[in-house]
C-alpha cells in the first residue's frame, strides 16, 4: 500500500443492551 | 457502495459496506471518481501513479476494505419496551419562539402528571420490559422541574419498583436551569444518568429567542445555575443542548462561546420550526455547510490546544460503534421507545405527543394499539428508499421519523435538509478520525 492510507478498519446483533447510532458505542463489545 | 469527498486538501474514500475510511491524495480521488463512473480528468495522472493506485485499490477491495457488499440484516421483530419519555408536565416558565412543544402545552391545555400518572408510566414499562435487565426513563416538558416533587417521588417509586424485578433504570432530565437550585442540583447529580441543559449560546442570540413569560430574555437568569450544575457534575454525564436559526447561522461562534463558558460536552441542532423568520431553508444549507467546516477548524485547533471539548455530532465510531442491527432500527420511537402525556395517553415520541393520529393507547389501558406499533416496527433503513444511495445510511439510520412525517407527511421519506446537515457533519466527523490518527502515529 503505497498510496492510501487506511484510517478505520471495523473489526453480535441486536442484544438490546444499547442506549436509545453514528457516535454510540456498542456496550457488550466495549 | 463507496463515497469520495474532501476536507480542505484531505481527500478520503468510505466504504459503506465495511464502514472503512481511507486517506489519499487528490490524484486517488480522481481515480476513485473515475472507478465509480464519473466524467473526471485524469490527465495529470501519470501510467505508473496510475498502476501504483490501482493497485491498492485492489489490494484494499481484496482485503475486504473497498467495495464490500453490503449486509442487509432486518431489525429483530421485538415487542419488549426499552424507554419512556414522562412529559412530567405540559407547562413552562419560558416561552421560546421556536419550542416545536407550543412553549410546552403541546396544542392543548397546561397541565402537569400526577404521581399516579407517573407511577402507572413506570408500571407499564416494566411490565413490557420483557427480559430487559436495564431500562430508560427521560423527564421531559415543558420544564419539568416545574414539577420536581413528581419528578422525585418517581424516582424513587421506579428504584423501588425496579429492584424488585431485578431491573435497573437510568434517569435523563432535560431543563431550561431557570429551577436549578442548589436542593434540585444535587438531587439531578445524584439520580440523573444524563441531564440535558437548554442554552443557544452567546446572550444576544439566546435572549432574542429564549424569553422569559413577560417577554425579556432568559440568558442572565440561567447562566450561573448551569455552570454551577455543571461544576457539581464533574465527570458524570451532561450536556448542553442549543438550537441555531436563520438568525445565528454563524452558530460557530455559539459552541464556541459555550466552550469557554466551561461547558464541554455540546450539541447545536438546527431549528425544527414553521416559523418564516426562523426556519432553515434549503438556500440556507451551503452558508451552514461552510459553518460546519469553520467549527471543525476551531474544535481541532482547540483540541491540539488541549482545550478540547465534545461536539455531539462530530463524534463518528467507524472502529466500534453498535450492531447492525441497531444500525437499521434507530431510536425505536413507536415500537421499544414511547412517550407519556401528563394524562397518561401514549405517543410514538415526544415530537408527536398530541398528534391524534398518533394516539397508542394509555398507561391506564395497558394495551397499545398493534396496527400503530407495527407501522413503527416495520419501518427501518431498509424501507427508507432515499437512503439506498446515500453514503450515511449506516451511520444516521434513516434519519427521524418524526421530522419525515412533519414535513414530507410519511416517517418514510427522509427530510432533505435534515439529510445534507447530516452528510456534512459526518463527513468532519470523519475528517477529524483521521487528524487524531495521523497526530497518534507522530507520538
Amino acid at each position: 500500500m503505497n498510496k492510501i492510507k487506511t484510517v478505520a478498519r471495523p473489526q453480535i446483533t441486536g442484544c438490546g443492551e444499547c442506549r436509545s447510532v453514528g457516535n454510540q458505542s456498542c456496550e457488550r463489545i466495549q | 457502495m463507496v463515497h469520495v469527498f474532501h476536507y480542505q486538501d484531505h481527500y478520503y474514500i468510505f466504504d459503506t459496506g465495511s464502514s472503512s475510511l481511507h486517506e489519499c491524495d487528490e490524484k486517488g480521488a480522481l481515480l476513485m471518481r473515475e472507478k465509480l463512473g464519473e466524467a473526471v480528468d485524469t490527465s495529470c495522472v501519470t501510467p505508473e501513479e496510475r498502476a501504483e493506485y490501482e493497485a491498492d485499490f485492489a489490494e484494499l477491495e481484496k482485503q475486504g476494505l473497498l467495495f464490500k457488499e453490503e449486509v442487509k440484516v432486518w431489525p429483530p421483530k421485538s415487542n419488549e419496551v426499552k424507554a419512556l419519555c414522562l412529559h412530567i408536565c405540559h407547562d413552562c416558565n419560558l416561552r421560546c419562539r421556536y419550542c416545536f412543544a407550543d412553549e410546552g402545552a403541546y396544542h392543548a391545555k397546561r397541565e402537569f402528571m400526577s404521581l399516579e400518572t407517573a407511577k402507572k408510566a413506570i408500571d407499564f414499562l416494566i411490565e413490557n420490559s420483557g427480559d430487559r435487565k436495564v431500562l430508560e426513563t427521560d423527564f421531559f416538558g415543558g420544564e419539568p422541574l416545574m414539577n420536581f416533587d413528581v419528578v422525585k417521588q418517581t424516582v424513587y417509586y421506579a428504584k423501588e419498583q425496579a429492584a424488585k424485578r431485578g431491573k435497573k433504570f437510568l434517569f435523563t432530565l432535560t431543563t431550561n436551569g431557570l429551577l436549578l437550585r442548589d436542593d434540585v442540583a444535587d438531587f439531578l447529580n445524584e439520580e440523573m444518568e444524563n441531564v440535558v441543559l437548554s442554552i443557544d449560546g452567546r446572550k444576544e442570540v439566546h435572549d432574542a429567542v429564549r424569553k422569559t413569560a413577560n417577554g425579556k430574555g432568559s440568558f442572565d437568569l440561567v447562566i450561573e445555575n448551569l455552570k454551577n450544575f455543571v461544576k457539581i457534575r464533574g465527570d458524570k454525564h451532561y450536556y448542553v443542548r442549543g438550537t441555531f436559526t436563520s438568525k445565528n447561522l454563524d452558530f460557530s461562534k455559539d459552541v464556541l462561546f459555550l466552550a469557554d463558558n466551561g461547558f464541554d460536552s455540546i450539541s447545536m441542532e438546527p431549528v425544527v420550526t414553521d416559523i418564516p423568520d426562523l426556519w432553515i431553508t434549503k438556500e440556507m444549507i451551503p452558508e451552514i455547510c461552510a459553518e460546519y467546516d469553520r467549527l471543525c477548524d476551531a474544535y481541532l485547533k482547540r483540541e491540539a490546544e488541549g482545550k478540547g471539548f465534545n461536539f455531539f455530532h462530530f463524534n463518528v465510531d467507524l472502529d466500534g460503534g453498535p450492531c447492525l442491527s441497531k444500525r437499521v432500527s434507530a431510536c425505536g420511537a413507536g415500537n421499544e421507545y414511547f412517550s407519556v402525556l401528563p394524562n397518561g395517553d401514549i405517543y410514538p415520541c415526544h415530537q408527536f405527543a398530541g398528534d391524534k393520529e398518533f394516539r397508542m393507547g394509555s398507561v391506564f389501558e395497558g394495551k397499545l394499539d398493534e396496527a400503530l406499533r407495527n407501522k413503527f416496527k416495520n419501518s427501518c433503513l431498509f424501507t427508507r428508499k432515499k437512503c439506498d444511495g446515500c453514503f450515511a445510511k449506516f451511520i444516521c439510520s434513516g434519519g427521524c421519523s418524526a421530522n419525515n412525517y412533519h414535513f414530507n407527511g410519511d416517517i418514510d421519506e427522509p427530510y432533505e435538509i435534515t439529510c445534507r446537515m447530516m452528510r456534512k457533519r459526518i463527513e468532519n466527523g470523519m475528517h477529524i478520525l483521521a487528524v487524531r490518527k495521523a497526530e497518534e502515529e507522530k507520538r
